[in-house]
């Protein structure tokens, strides 16, 4: 290699486990490409998936729930994983509580409880709306935590 | 929390494009471009379905 061609080389990255920086872009969106050396971009899209996040939470989207009754919701349960921990919040702010799944036994009186908060929100006029931002927020940290993953590995750039 | 339909269709299509813009784009100015072109037309072509589905209401 010339020298001429040496100088205007990119820079060689050292090179990252993979699953480091899909594990932190899960955790909190953006922190894996914060990880990577894109802070600029991370702090974005930290702003951008919370903000769509929150906005569907004070728009009263309800949180999904596993249903077996309804095979659907275990994709919407999924996707509402994908934004993080910080998920937790949806599901207290829809049902109080921690709660993922729907009591398979429908004279159990928690489905009561649980249909009633629900349809609570249901009610709101934002509520399609909410529903639509929280699983965007999740859609869009499921494209974070893949895009990370082609950075670390050098697919992207 | 915003009720009016209009208003959350730029929000969401605002937040949608910044979204993609940063994961498509490097540049400062290829970002802005992408974000309007991709947030004008979800706006335009929701309206424009709007406009379209107005004659065909449901019942």
């Amino acid at each position: 290699m010339s020298e001429t061609s040496l100088a205007t080389a990119p820079p060689t990255r050292a090179p990252v486990d993979p699953w480091a920086p899909c594990l932190l872009a899960w955790l909190l969106p953006g922190l894996g490409h914060i990880y990577l050396g894109r802070k600029r971009t991370g702090l974005v899209f930290l702003a951008v998936v919370m903000a769509t996040f929150f906005l569907g939470i004070a728009s009263s989207g309800a949180a999904s729930l596993l249903d077996p009754r309804q095979p659907l919701t275990y994709l919407a349960t999924f996707d509402n994983l994908a934004v993080g921990p910080v998920e937790i919040i949806s599901r207290f702010a829809t049902y109080g509580g921690l709660v993922y799944r729907m009591p398979p036994d429908e004279g159990d009186p928690r489905v009561a409880d649980l249909t009633d908060r629900v349809r609570r929100r249901v009610r709101s006029v934002t509520y399609e709306y909410g529903n639509t931002f929280l699983l965007t927020a999740g859609l869009m940290n499921m494209l974070l935590i893949l895009d990370a993953f082609d950075i670390a590995t050098g697919r992207k750039d | 929390m915003i009720r009016s339909h209009f208003l959350n269709m730029v929000v969401f299509s605002g937040l949608v494009a910044v979204f993609f813009a940063y994961l498509t784009q490097s540049g400062a100015r290829d970002r802005l471009r992408v974000t309007l072109i991709i947030g004008g037309s979800m706006v335009v072509l929701s309206l424009i379905v709007a406009y379209v589905m107005y004659p065909f209401p449901l019942r």
